[in-house]
């Protein structure tokens, strides 16, 4: 494996009707770190991790996957290199009319058999490590579920396992737990925390809650309107901080959600 | 970053501009010819010189053709003449729909500018002359209803005698507009992504088939379900299976508009999750759309279904099969005894067709 995960080069979006959603920005992330990216609402921290797994063209710059070029992949070579990387999304994003198992197995769509996987034939193997992913994430009896009958925070960790099927050897998080109950933001963040020192996968993430931050990351880089403005370790990182990136007026709160 | 509204202060191009003001021009001198026209037309009818509808040209009046030229060139200087005198006369009205209104005649009420008396005069002449072209007769009409009570008396008696007919042809029926909308499923799916903006837009191929289905699609639900039965009868002769082509075609473009913009209201999180696994195009389709339109889609389907029974009976009208074949004669012969029979066949069917469609549909969404 590559010590180099991820490496941005001079990453520009600019979305139709003008707005500069990033701004240049450069970032290399290593194999093995938990990286969470901060920043205000509209700063384009999910414009960022959407433009890594290319479901967002760049507008300019340049991105490379452990020694790969993202950014200048078409067809077959793009989806192989999307394979790779797992992403779970603010509002889980299943499939709600198809069972949990189904969900996950879809998780294997980057490699599965084409006209078997049009009629949700997947082979028995995949089923199996389907089976062992929802295990890992603690839903073992729930496969024959649909996907709309779970909680939330039963859902999100579907998102997590249908990832995990992917056999990723990055994680890109978009909010993982903005739409869940604080109660239950440390469940899930513990199974993403599990993937990246476990499986050693490294995780790109974006939080809000400076208690979750300071638990997780490893590192840290913060955007303020489309440009890298802030980039340091957890023991750097502190109230101060904290307001340099969301402004004066911020208060640093374990609850503090967009 | 960028505030998007900076983007939207930039200078207006110069021919932007000037084509924006023809378009004004352009309305107004189209609102004059059709007063003028109408004018004439009127003064037309109560001289008495042609009838009502007499404003078609015959050989020899081809030369009065110079006047709609006459005409159309005082409409073209009335309009100019009005936008240079607007500061007098106010906006004209194709002024005021362009640009919108000018602040100070904003809250003035149509009575007091030559706007609103212009615009007035145009609603009213139109009333006049649709009230002549569509030879309106009042007096016949609240007078004269003792002609049709031999209709409503024999809807009133249905005749017994062309019941087991009836209900053989109302099967028929049935099942010709069952197997319309059966036909029409597959294309109608399989068309309606290619008619979804969201699905197409990323690419120059699918934005290219996005336009043709569209246009296509939009031509062939605008020719009347009856036009194409006239078609079909002459392809593959008079009977019900040139009614079941006739509603398929129909129904095909009907089910791709109704699908395709159930498609451009999914939510695309799952898209792009499925996209985001390394997924190709199609598995994205099998996994991040279809699931999400499936009870919508069955839902229109089955109101399809109960439409084209409806018009099924007008297809059998000019031969393409159903109760509709044997109605029309006897509409023709006057048998209002049978014709009632065979309504009250159609009208229960319709009925029951209707409940039973807002049953299934409740059920599924
Ligand atoms: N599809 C789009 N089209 C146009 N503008 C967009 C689009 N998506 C995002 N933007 C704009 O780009 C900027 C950055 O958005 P982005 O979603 O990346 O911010 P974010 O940091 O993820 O915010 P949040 O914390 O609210 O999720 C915003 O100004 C947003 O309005
Ligand atoms: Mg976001």
């Amino acid at each position: 494996m590559p010590d180099e995960a991820v490496r941005i080069e001079s990453l520009t979006k600019v979305y139709p009707g003008g707005i500069r959603a990033l701004e240049d920005v450069s970032l290399t992330v290593r194999t093995g770190e938990f990286l969470v990216v901060l920043g205000l609402s509209g700063s384009g921290k999910s414009t960022l991790l959407r433009c890594v797994n290319r479901l967002i063209d760049p507008t300019a710059g340049r991105i490379w996957i452990f020694g790969h070029e993202i950014t200048a992949a078409e067809g077959s070579q793009l989806r192989t290199s999307r394979a790779q990387i797992g992403m779970i999304f603010q509002q889980f994003n299943l499939v709600r009319r198809h069972s949990v198992l189904l969900n996950v197995l879809s998780g294997s769509l980057g490699r599965a058999p084409f006209f078997r996987s049009l009629v949700t034939r997947f082979p028995e193997e995949e089923a199996e490590r389907a089976r062992a992913c929802l295990e890992r994430v603690d839903l073992g009896g729930r496969g024959a579920s649909r996907a709309d009958a779970l909680s939330g925070g039963q859902q999100q960790r579907v998102a997590i396992a249908r990832a995990l099927m992917q056999q990723p050897s990055l994680i890109l998080a978009d909010e993982p737990v903005a739409s869940l109950d604080p109660a239950l933001r440390h469940s899930v963040m513990r199974h993403i925390e599990a993937l990246n020192r476990d499986e050693g996968m490294t995780v790109i993430c974006t939080l809000h809650d400076i208690d979750l931050i300071q638990r997780y990351a490893t590192r840290m880089v913060a955007l303020r309107d489309g440009m890298l403005v802030y980039e340091g370790g957890p023991d750097e990182f502190d109230g101060e901080t904290f307001k340099e990136i969301y402004g004066q007026d911020a208060v640093p709160t374990s609850t503090l959600t967009t | 970053m960028t505030d998007p509204t900076q983007n939207a202060a930039t200078p207006v191009p110069g021919w932007r501009r000037n084509l924006t003001r023809l378009q004004a021009i352009g309305i107004d001198i189209v609102l004059w010819v059709l007063a003028l026209l109408m004018t004439e037309f009127l003064v037309i009818a109560f001289s008495g010189r042609r009838g009502p509808t007499g404003l078609l040209v015959t050989p020899e009046e081809v030369l009065l053709l110079l006047h709609y030229g006459v005409m159309a060139v005082a409409a073209v200087m009335l309009a100019m003449a009005w936008h240079l005198a607007r500061g007098i006369l106010g906006a004209p009205p194709g002024g005021a729909l362009v640009y919108g209104l000018p602040e100070e005649e904003q809250d003035v009420p149509w009575s007091q500018t030559f706007r609103g008396w212009f615009v007035a005069l145009l609603i009213q002449l139109t009333l006049f002359t649709g009230w002549l072209i569509t030879e309106v007769q009042l007096v016949t009409f609240l007078t004269k209803f003792s002609k049709a009570s031999d209709i409503i008396r024999g809807l009133l008696h249905p005749s017994g005698e062309i019941l087991q007919q009836g209900l053989v042809l109302l099967v028929q029926t049935i099942f010709l507009a069952f197997m319309a909308t059966a036909f029409a499923i597959p294309f109608a799916f399989v068309l309606s992504f290619l008619a979804a903006r969201n699905l197409t837009r990323r690419n120059r191929l699918t934005r290219l088939a996005y336009t043709l289905v569209r246009a296509g699609m939009n031509f062939t639900r605008a020719v009347e379900p009856l036009v194409w039965a006239l078609i079909f009868i002459s392809w593959v002769g008079i009977g019900p299976f040139a009614g079941v082509l006739a509603l398929w075609v129909h129904s095909v473009a009907a089910l791709v508009k109704l699908y395709s913009e159930q498609v451009e209201n999914i939510d695309p999180g799952p898209v792009e999750a499925i996209t985001a696994t390394g997924a190709s195009a199609i598995q994205v389709l099998r996994y991040g759309v279809v699931p999400q339109v499936i009870p919508p889609f069955l839902s229109f389907t089955i109101y399809r279904w109960d439409i084209n029974v409806r018009m099924s009976t007008i297809i059998g009208f000019v031969g393409g099969g159903g109760i509709g074949y044997i109605l029309k004669p006897r509409v023709d012969l006057g048998q209002w005894g049978e014709v009632g029979t065979l309504v009250l066949l159609i009208a229960i069917t319709v009925w029951v067709m209707d409940i039973l469609s807002a049953k299934i549909r409740e059920r599924i969404v």
